[in-house]
């Protein structure tokens, strides 16, 4: 290659030797490639984006034609047309960077904006889960909150009812136990004034909760079995009916009459018969 | 054998062309140098096109340093083609990292794209 373009000026420059005496003689190839070359640069994309260097290539240019119509057989003249030729490359490829660097300004460009779509989508995504498990906290927070006002409201009525009345607790539900002495007079089936506002009390707690309840008439063994099935369904109804007139809806409160049936005690003593009578509020659980 | 014919060649044809006594033009010859210590500095050596015209550059400046105060004006004007020779090396070196640059970029982009 170092010989190469020495060989070409020198043949050249001998070829223009020889014909200096000839007429009308073509150019030099060094100056129609400058030719061709600045061709390429004027209506490529360096004249795009270089058009300074552009310039400067044919100006060069303008200086080697010159050259060679002033003295063909100068070599100068041969430098000057490869000066040229190669200014035109310069611009070319100065032209070439410029793009290629506008090429990854844009793909940079278009990374940074698709990344901040995604991002933002991302961020987007995050929020509507979080949003999600926030009103999901929310709602079990208030699930809870109910279930322990609920809780509190129970343990508070039981409270209220435990202060007046034996309370607990079985398989029918909560147990209201109310002796019989302190209800009825011997062998009668209507409230006394102190009953009334004891059942006032239960009734006011029970007011409200919806749970529906039935009232047990007992007795114990004493006289005839219809006798005291009878006494027992009139004094459950008694009852029955007056926390029906303190606001316990009839449809949810029943009355049943087991006489002698179902002892808690022995009616072999006095206090055995005494627990035996009595009537029992069974407050079942919350339909639902 | 070639350089030397060449050169020989050249010699005549100045000799008998220009008889003019011009100035060495050593402030042109060092910026040809630093020319071409930027394109070697610019990574012309490792893009072949660029290679060879920094090669070019180095051989004019060569010659050009031999014809000092020999023949000035043949000097002078090998040094104007060293300087344009190292240029464009620099050009070509800067256009291929480039295009590799603006090649990655697209890539990325592609890539990014795919996901």
């Amino acid at each position: 290659m170092k010989s190469m373009r020495a060989v070409l000026v020198a043949t050249l420059a001998i070829v223009g030797g020889l014909s200096a005496c000839g007429g009308e003689r073509l150019p030099p190839k060094a100056l129609s490639d400058a030719r061709d070359e600045f061709h390429r640069a004027k209506t490529g994309i360096a004249i795009q984006f270089d058009p300074t260097d552009v310039h400067e290539a044919d100006l060069a240019l303008q200086r080697a034609n010159q050259a060679w119509g002033d003295d063909p057989d100068d070599p100068n003249t041969i430098d000057l047309a490869i000066v040229a030729q190669r200014k035109a490359q310069i611009a070319e490829a100065e032209a070439q960077t410029m793009k290629s660097q506008r090429d990854a300004e844009e793909a940079k460009r278009q990374l940074q904006e698709l990344m901040s779509t995604q991002l933002l989508s991302a961020r987007g995504q995050l929020n509507q889960t979080k949003q999600q498990l926030e009103a999901e906290q929310r709602a079990a927070a208030e699930q809870r909150q109910r279930l322990e006002d609920l809780e509190r409201k129970l343990k508070d009525a039981r409270d209220t009812i435990a202060k007046i009345a034996a309370v607990k607790d079985d398989e029918r539900g909560m147990v209201i136990t109310l002796q019989g002495e302190v209800l009825f007079s011997t062998g009668k089936w209507d409230l006394k004034a102190g009953a009334m506002a004891k059942l006032d009390q239960i009734a006011e707690v029970l007011v409200g909760k919806e749970q529906p309840m039935v009232v047990y008439g007992h007795t114990d063994n004493v006289g005839t079995h219809d006798m005291n099935m009878d006494l027992s369904q009139k004094r459950a109804n008694a009852v029955r009916d007056y926390l029906v007139s303190r606001g316990i809806p009839q449809d949810l409160i029943s009355a049943q009459g087991k006489g002698p049936d179902v002892p808690v005690s022995d009616n072999g003593s006095i206090e055995g018969r005494a627990s035996n009578r009595r009537v029992e509020i069974v407050v079942q659980p919350k339909k639902s | 054998m070639v350089m030397r014919m060449a050169k020989v060649a050249i010699a005549s044809v100045v000799l008998i062309a220009c008889g003019a006594s011009l100035p060495p033009p050593s402030d042109d010859w060092a910026a040809a140098q630093a020319d071409v210590g930027r394109a070697q500095s610019g990574g012309a050596p490792s893009v072949p096109d660029a290679k060879l015209h920094l090669q070019l550059a180095q051989e004019d400046l060569q010659k050009s340093k031999d014809l000092m105060d020999k023949d000035n004006k043949r000097a002078a004007s090998l040094v104007a083609l060293a300087r344009v020779e190292a240029q464009l090396a620099l050009s070509l070196a800067k256009a291929a990292s480039a295009q590799e640059s603006a090649q990655q970029a697209q890539q990325d982009l592609q890539k990014a794209k795919g996901n």
